[in-house]
């Protein structure tokens, strides 16, 4: 009997150790973040080229365009974090300054800027995501919702995502949604607008007060768009697997489904079989570019990265897409941390790009009036892209540096030419701050 | 296409038993290279790849809407 009252003591003892344990891992948990973080990330962007969407594939693609971002995550307790998302991207651009070609102080030119309204534009974007964590982290939901404006463009979106993992952590799979309700406030060129519905045609101020040179009977088949809405459906699969003690990779399908108006308004088309008609240097335009009102995009990516030892990580990528515009791309990069120190890493970085035409894409005067849809986007040509960065990483785990309570760990420095073999190239400079509070 | 991205899916489902990592084994998992994501910092990168290129997605960047872009 006695031994039986021990055992039974024990037992019980043993759950109640049990329990606290339980209690203790509860309680002590290790919180999903522990402190606010906040990034600033900005960066500098230029570009140039020769085939200007705006122009009808000729003229300058001269743009700049700088960015700057406050990204504020705060833990709300020891599972759910509020994310703050918010950036604003201000850009001057030589081409959609040609949107208004005649409103300048210079002749009319699709190389040269117009100092017209159209000139420089500001999106500006306003992010909040929740996330929350289950205790034992094995399962993570997020909902986020999204604003973003600039003058010819808004858009409202809404997503979620859920990640479990499993496997002890070595495998992840995920699955997430969004959906974007965008309107255009289309703007199309200047000389258009007066052979809209209700114009008067040649009798605007524009055609008074210009003289028409070439074709001087200039007088397109323009209508204006009747629906300026674009909604965009996306769903996105993951898997994450840890397949050694350095090796790691993953895999992603997105499925974007996007519907209303996927034209860009402003984007000049010159047609073939139409005498062309100038103001000064500067072609009129036939009509602006048609597309088609759905398009169905499948992208198809994975990521394979391996801890080579204390000093190098090698970093890839490889993307496939598909699109029912006819476009076939792969993307494939590489990158190779290089760790100097343990506050300073330098990351060298190359990245090929390559797309297919779209069915839709001809070059300057490469399109006929009577084809449905058509587009000088360059944007949408067959291409090969090189791009190569160069960045600096500062990490301090002790955060040194105060501003304020927000303690600096880290600043990282990039530099990134992009060369396309279509003319365009561009430069990139990009800055990030990591700060936590104390 | 599709019968190739199942035939992927289920020969990394099935490699998801040859091994498992524990926990402290991760150490160099844990390396903040080895996320399996674009870091932060490429954010803005991303967004301009989305303005230039026509394809988009499957990097955790934009696969449309937001913006007038892509």
């Amino acid at each position: 009997m006695k031994h039986i009252s021990l055992l039974i003591l024990a037992v019980l003892s043993l759950q109640f150790v049990d329990a606290q344990t339980q209690d203790s891992t509860q309680v002590y948990k290790k919180r999903v973040l522990e402190t606010t973080e906040v990034d600033f990330l900005s960066s500098y962007y230029t570009q140039d080229g020769d085939n200007a969407a705006v122009s009808g594939g000729i003229g300058t693609e001269e743009l700049t365009d700088v960015t700057a971002t406050f990204i504020v995550s705060i833990p709300l307790n020891d599972d759910d974090v509020l994310t703050i998302d918010a950036g604003v991207s201000a850009y001057t651009s030589a081409s959609s300054s040609n949107v208004g070609a005649f409103d300048g102080d210079s002749p009319a030119d699709p190389f040269v800027a117009s100092s017209g309204a159209s000139e420089s534009d500001l999106w500006t974007n306003l992010t909040g995501a929740y996330s929350h964590s289950s205790d034992d982290r094995n399962d993570i939901w997020s909902a986020k919702i999204s604003v973003s404006a600039e003058y010819d463009y808004f858009s409202l979106g809404v997503g979620g995502s859920y990640s479990k993992l499993f496997n002890e952590k070595n495998t992840e799979i995920s699955i997430n949604g969004n959906v974007y309700v965008d309107t255009w406030n289309a703007l199309y060129p200047t000389e258009l607008r007066p052979f809209a519905d209700g114009g008067n045609g040649l009798s605007s101020n524009l055609f008074t007060q210009n003289t028409i040179i070439g074709n001087t009977n200039y007088n397109p088949d323009f209508t204006t768009f009747d629906n300026e809405g674009r909604n965009t459906y996306a769903l996105g699969f993951g898997f994450s697997q840890i397949l050694s003690k350095k090796l790691q990779g993953s895999f992603v399908i997105d499925l974007v489904q996007q519907d209303g108006l996927l034209s860009t308004p402003f984007q000049r088309v010159y047609f073939s079989d139409i005498a062309d008609s100038f103001i000064e240097n500067f072609q009129l335009a036939d009509d602006i570019e048609r597309l088609p009102d759905s398009r169905l995009k499948i992208a198809v990516g994975g990521r394979l990265n391996y801890y080579i030892n204390e000093t190098f990580v090698v970093r890839t990528f490889y993307r496939y897409y598909t699109d029912d515009w006819g476009i076939k791309s792969h993307t494939a990069s590489v990158e190779v941390p290089i760790k100097i120190s343990d506050k300073f890493t330098l990351y060298p970085s190359y990245r090929f790009y390559n797309q297919t035409a779209a069915d839709y894409f001809d070059v300057y005067e490469g399109h006929l009036s009577t084809d449905e849809f058509y587009t000088s986007d360059y944007d949408l040509s067959k291409y090969s892209a090189n791009q190569f960065s160069f960045g600096a990483s500062y990490t301090d785990i002790f955060t040194k540096f105060h501003i304020w309570k927000l303690g600096l760990k880290s600043i990282d420095l990039k530099y990134t030419q992009y060369d396309r073999d279509n003319t365009l190239s561009a430069n990139i400079i990009t800055a990030g701050f990591k700060f936590i509070m104390d | 296409m599709i019968k190739r991205i199942v035939l992927l899916i289920a020969v990394l489902t099935l490699s998801t038993s040859c091994v498992v990592v524990k926990e402290y084994e991760k150490v160099n998992l844990s390396d903040p290279d080895m996320v399996l994501a674009d870091r932060k910092t490429d954010r803005n990168i991303t967004t301009a790849h989305s303005y230039r290129e026509a394809a988009s997605g499957a990097n955790g960047g934009k696969t449309g809407g937001g913006c007038g872009c892509n």
